[in-house]
């Protein structure tokens, strides 16, 4: 492993100060592609289809991850006010409010505004019922905390303080669901990383494999050019670029592969999905780039242990 | 030229395939190297490349000790050489254009020069006309002319030839042997191995005689 590492590193140096033989490398390359058009399609094809199985993955990931994170903000705490509560009781409640560290935000419903929102959420059939002549909904604050690991316990502490204060009639914060709904998250994020870690080990072992095998249906090649004077470096050169070639190009074509499924759910579903509150994003430009960066590195590492073992077989004799 | 000193090979062990053989070839010699199969001729010419390593003896080609090189510099020996095998080496998905210019490729050669060379060779051996064509559409005869071309075309002062008519047609054979004595003509030291008595007759050069690995007749 040892020699592996060190040779690689040696190699990589030679490559780099002797840039004639890179170019020349990069010629041969290009009349290698051509020469063996099919195997090179073939291994493109084989990274592109694992790039973008694994592709579709993070963009679930991503959009999973941005669900969960809205339907988070949307946990609050209600309090529903006293029909008669007085102006320094509210303003002592406010105090309570600001005082708290964890709360996000604080938003005032009138009981003009309950009422009319009620009234717009419920179905046009059942409106007839409503035509009261009194509003039997009470004032509230509408409490929004900030995310934090110990989120639940503090808002329960807190509805507790709550309930002790002068002018509250009832808190709500649905207990059941938001304890359900944490713990649901935190599934969710070991799942998609387990996932996450199996596909990207199955990823780097495909890419590598592909490589491998094309590398070997050209022993033969790497033969010739030892016998007819070429130098190690020389042998390696155009696998490596090859190699790291069918990385970048199986990566970009994937790339381009899930952008036309997220343009295509994007332009057929968004307005569907827009009630939840969520907006369908593509992949992060970190995560892109990372994906590229990733397919080319295993590309050129596949090929560099590919050539080194068949080279080292060759010396062995 | 080729100087080969008590050399012995051998695999796994078990009965040597070169058993302490010394030979000599002068610079711009012709030789034939026969004898029957197994008796050490392919394994000799592998010595002489750097391609097989030995367990005894020296062998020099051109002054330098092969014995002594590694993976990493013999590639300097092999530059010295030609070689072609019986099985012609070609690489299927290049033209004949490109099998020929790849030997001056992979030494550094400036692409003029490239073309300039890989034409004359193609010259030399007559097939021009099918520069473009890929060898699984050539004959054998043809094929082995292609591999002829591309071990001359780095002038080497040495060339190795592995049976290069066993998969020929007598007529065809002869043709290709009075290409190798043209080049010899031209000053290249040639080692011929093959176990045809008629292309020996037909060349008329200094015979070594291997048997199990022995020199029985030089």
């Amino acid at each position: 492993m040892q020699t592996l590492i060190s040779g690689f590193r040696t190699t990589l140096s030679n490559i780099l100060s002797n840039k004639q033989t890179l170019i020349s490398g990069f010629r041969i390359t290009l009349s290698n592609i051509l020469s063996n058009k099919q195997t090179f399609m073939l291994c493109v094809a084989t990274i592109t289809m694992a790039i973008s199985i694994f592709g579709l993955f993070l963009l679930l990931f991503f959009n999973l991850n941005g669900l969960l994170s809205s339907w988070n903000r949307d946990v609050q705490l209600i309090v529903y006010l006293d029909d008669d509560i007085s102006a320094s009781q509210k303003e002592n409640l406010e105090d309570v409010f600001s005082n708290n560290q964890q709360v996000e935000s604080t938003t005032e419903v009138s009981r003009e505004t309950a009422w009319a929102e009620f009234q717009s959420n419920v179905s046009d059939n059942l409106k007839p019922l409503l035509s009261l002549e009194f509003n039997p909904l009470p004032a509230s604050y509408k409490i929004r905390f900030r995310s934090s690991d110990n989120r639940l316990s503090h808002i329960r502490e807190f509805s507790k303080i709550l309930e002790t204060q002068q002018g509250v009639e009832s808190i709500e914060y649905g207990e059941e669901w938001i304890s359900r709904f944490e713990k649901f998250i935190v599934f969710s994020k070991i799942f998609l990383f387990a996932i996450g870690g199996l596909l990207s080990l199955g990823l780097i072992l495909i890419i590598s494999n592909t490589i491998r095998l094309s590398i070997y249906s050209r022993q033969d090649e790497i033969e010739l050019m030892l016998l007819i004077g070429a130098t190690p470096r020389f042998v390696k050169i155009p696998f490596l670029l090859e190699g790291m070639i069918q990385g970048l190009a199986g990566s970009v074509l994937a790339l381009f592969l899930i952008g036309g499924v997220h343009y295509y759910l994007k332009s057929e579903f968004q307005s569907s999905i827009d009630a939840m509150g969520m907006d369908f994003q593509f992949i992060a430009e970190p995560f892109l780039f990372g994906l590229i960066g990733l397919s080319v590195l295993v590309g050129l590492m596949a090929s560099y242990i590919s050539t080194f073992q068949f080279l080292y077989l060759l010396n062995k004799k | 030229m080729i100087q080969v000193f008590n050399v012995v090979k051998m695999y796994d062990g078990s009965n040597p395939v070169l058993d302490n053989i010394s030979l000599e070839i002068p610079k711009g010699e012709f030789v034939f190297l026969t004898g029957p199969s197994g008796a050490g001729k392919t394994t000799i010419l592998k010595i002489l490349f750097g391609w097989e390593s030995f367990e005894k003896g020296q062998v020099l080609v051109q002054g330098i000790n092969v014995g002594k090189l590694t993976h990493r510099n013999v590639y300097t020996l092999r530059r010295s050489m030609g070689v072609v095998f019986q099985d012609y080496k070609l690489l299927p998905n290049k033209t004949v254009f490109e099998n020929v210019s790849f030997a001056q490729e992979v030494i550094g050669h400036d692409r003029k020069t490239i073309r300039f060379k890989t034409w004359e060779a193609l010259k030399n051996v007559g097939l021009t006309p099918k520069k473009d064509a890929y060898p699984a559409y050539l004959s054998g005869g043809e094929q082995q002319r292609i591999a002829i071309a591309r071990a001359m075309v780095n002038s080497p002062a040495i060339i190795l030839a592995d049976e290069p008519t066993g998969n020929l047609d007598p007529d065809i054979a002869i043709e290709i042997l009075k290409l190798f004595e043209e080049l010899n003509q031209k000053g290249s030291t040639i080692i011929f191995a093959t176990h045809s008595q008629e292309i020996m007759k037909a060349g008329n050069h200094r015979v070594i005689s291997l048997n199990r690995g022995k020199v029985v007749a030089s």
